[in-house]
């Protein structure tokens, strides 16, 4: 390929177009309030970035295979309050505990893929339901309040949500965990040949099939590994504020997607980029703190979150359709 | 030299006896042209090789060995290669990537499935294979499959099923939808096939082309094989009424008459 169509192919890549406009939000909050770029508020900004962050690696995975799973929200919610009612009702080990969290949501992503994959349901409808049904345990088993959160110093709480300073920003360990997933990721959907499956099912599952890729192994994974991120993600938040809520990510599996999208992974399949979505993830975080610091009033804060979200996938739409022209 | 070899072979899908007897025999550099009108159990027959689903009953030699064919890497490591009606391509990866869907290249290969790819080996074959099949001036490897027109993805499809050496390629109605010119490029893929020594199945609607490129004429109708003719012992009018069955019904009132 020419270095001149190279060129001109990555400046029409959504990923660009996304980047360009992550700047651009960056450069108007940064000029409205000079407060944005502060130390303060970017270790702010970056506390929250990670959880929702990891769990839209996994969702790109799944979105470019073809499919995607609304049931994170609440998986983020219960795999918390599980971990905490073991240790503290059932003098259960931390550790223990923690591992009993996780298998917890690979059944539940072993549940979701194996009804969309087996027996033939859409994703949209089965992990609506299943949300319903983990959404509705945690609530149940918890009576509706929020359990205090394991906040003994140790291994545990180091690894999850243990802190560091760089000069005057205040980081967590979970920057780590979503910087490493992140590089995994890129590696895996870019370079590994399991990316090439993943891609090629969510482009044209029969012909991936033909060719003799197992395309539903490769999906009840990808739906095993999102709710095992959602659940993951759920206890670093737990760990941070000392706190297991029962409705704790409500919303999440929407602003998750919304992350993904907006980086340019196509909702329909094939097309994904964990770039993108890095940035999609730094897009949505910063244009939820800049616009309290701008000093909009907190109830028109989803018009403004909705219009920039629309803003963004109309320009990828507009790029894409040029670029099938040209 | 026989490569392929079905017997009785049968698929029901309910109530509908999609393949009630199928038997017939692929030799060697050979091709065979499958007819029959919609339904009559063609893409049936072929997915049932081709392992896209299992078959009810029947038996599969390829080489005179008795063979099962669960799935689709079967029908690929036996040798036989199809590319379907409903296009073969992923849209959304590039023509090399295509090329190798399935078995692609890689270094670190104790790595299984998070094996990294080997990029350079992948375009280097995906050009040397597109230079092969004469299409290398148009088309870079390295541009989306999106991008093609339908002839050219019939040819990237074609020549995925030649790079492996198979045995038997099979072709389900390569040349729907495509233009005169692309039409005339499959053609001469099949021809081309031929020559490198492989045997071709190709199911098409278009009887023109099946006199001018198939050896043997097998026809169904209603999951059923009911007529199988040399291409030098027959002409277009005959295969014609076989097809619709014409012929049949004339017979019947003979022998009624009689
Ligand atoms: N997956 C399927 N499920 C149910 N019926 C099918 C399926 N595939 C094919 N059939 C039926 O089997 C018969 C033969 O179809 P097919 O093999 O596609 O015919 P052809 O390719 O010759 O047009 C038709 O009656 C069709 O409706
Ligand atoms: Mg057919």
């Amino acid at each position: 390929m020419p270095v001149g169509k190279r060129r001109s192919s990555l400046i029409r890549s959504p990923q660009f177009s996304s980047l360009i406009m992550f700047i651009v939000l960056l450069a108007v909050f940064a000029i409205a309030d000079a407060n944005f770029l502060s130390p303060l508020n970017i270790s702010n900004m970056m506390a929250f970035l990670p959880e929702l962050g990891i769990i839209a690696l996994g969702m790109t995975l799944l979105l470019t295979a073809g499919e995607f799973d609304l049931s994170v929200g609440a998986v983020f919610g219960l795999a918390p309050v599980v971990v905490m009612l073991l240790v503290q009702n059932g003098q259960v080990d931390i550790g223990v505990a923690l591992l009993a969290g996780l298998l917890l949501c690979v059944a539940i992503g072993a549940i979701n893929g194996l009804i969309v994959t087996k027996i033939g349901i859409s994703s949209f409808l089965v992990t609506l339901s299943m949300l319903l049904v983990v959404r509705g345990a945690a609530l149940y088993i918890t009576q509706g309040f929020p359990l205090k959160s394991w906040d003994q110093p140790g291994f545990f709480v180091t690894l999850l949500a243990g802190s560091f300073n760089i000069g005057s920003f205040r980081f967590y360990t979970s920057l780590w965990w979503f910087v490493g997933l992140s590089l995994l990721a890129i590696y895996v959907l870019r370079y590994a040949k399991l990316g090439n499956w993943i891609s090629a099912i969510g482009s044209n599952r029969n012909a991936a099939v033909a060719r003799g890729v197992p395309a539903d192994a490769v999906k009840i994974w990808l739906f095993i590994l999102t709710s095992v991120l959602a659940g993951l993600a759920g206890m670093i938040s737990a760990f941070r504020i000392s706190a297991a809520s029962p409705v704790a990510g409500t919303g999440y599996e929407l602003e998750v997607i919304a992350m993904v999208v907006v980086g340019g992974t196509a909702l329909t399949g094939g097309r994904g980029t964990i770039l993108g979505t890095i940035v999609g993830a730094l897009m949505l975080r910063s244009i939820r703190n800049g616009i309290v610091l701008i000093g909009v009033p907190g109830l028109a804060y989803n018009i403004f979150v909705g219009v920039i979200i629309l803003a963004m996938l109309i320009l990828h739409a507009l790029l894409q359709k040029n670029a099938a022209r040209s | 030299m026989e490569v392929l070899r079905l017997q009785n072979l049968q698929k029901s899908f309910g109530s509908v006896r999609a393949l009630k007897s199928a038997s017939f025999t692929l030799d060697e550099g050979e091709v065979v042209a499958l007819l029959g009108d919609n339904g009559a159990g063609k893409s049936t027959l072929i997915k049932a090789i081709s392992g896209v689903f299992s078959i009810d009953r029947g038996e599969i030699y390829v080489r005179g060995q008795k063979v099962s064919i669960r799935s689709t890497r079967d029908a690929m490591d036996l040798g036989i290669e199809t590319i379907h009606q409903d296009t073969s391509l992923a849209p959304d990866l590039s023509i090399a990537r295509n090329l190798f869907l399935g078995r692609e290249p890689v270094n670190l290969k104790w790595l299984g499935v998070f094996a990294p790819l080997d990029l350079a080996k992948l375009r280097d074959a995906a050009s040397a294979l597109l230079k092969r099949v004469g299409i290398s001036k148009k088309l870079d490897a390295d541009a989306l499959v999106s991008t093609l027109s339908g002839g050219e993805r019939q040819s990237i499809a074609i020549s995925r099923a030649m790079q492996f050496a198979a045995k038997v390629i099979i072709l389900d109605e390569p040349t729907n939808n495509l233009g005169v010119e692309e039409t005339h490029g499959v053609l001469r893929f099949v021809k081309e096939v031929r020559a490198a020594g492989h045997s071709v199945l190709l199911i098409t609607h278009n009887i023109h082309h099946v006199f001018q490129v198939a050896d043997r004429i097998i026809v169904m109708r209603r999951g059923e094989i009911v007529a199988e003719q040399t291409v030098a012992d027959t002409d277009l009018l005959t295969v014609e009424s076989i097809i619709t069955g014409a012929d049949m019904s004339a017979l019947l009132k003979e022998t009624r008459a009689k």
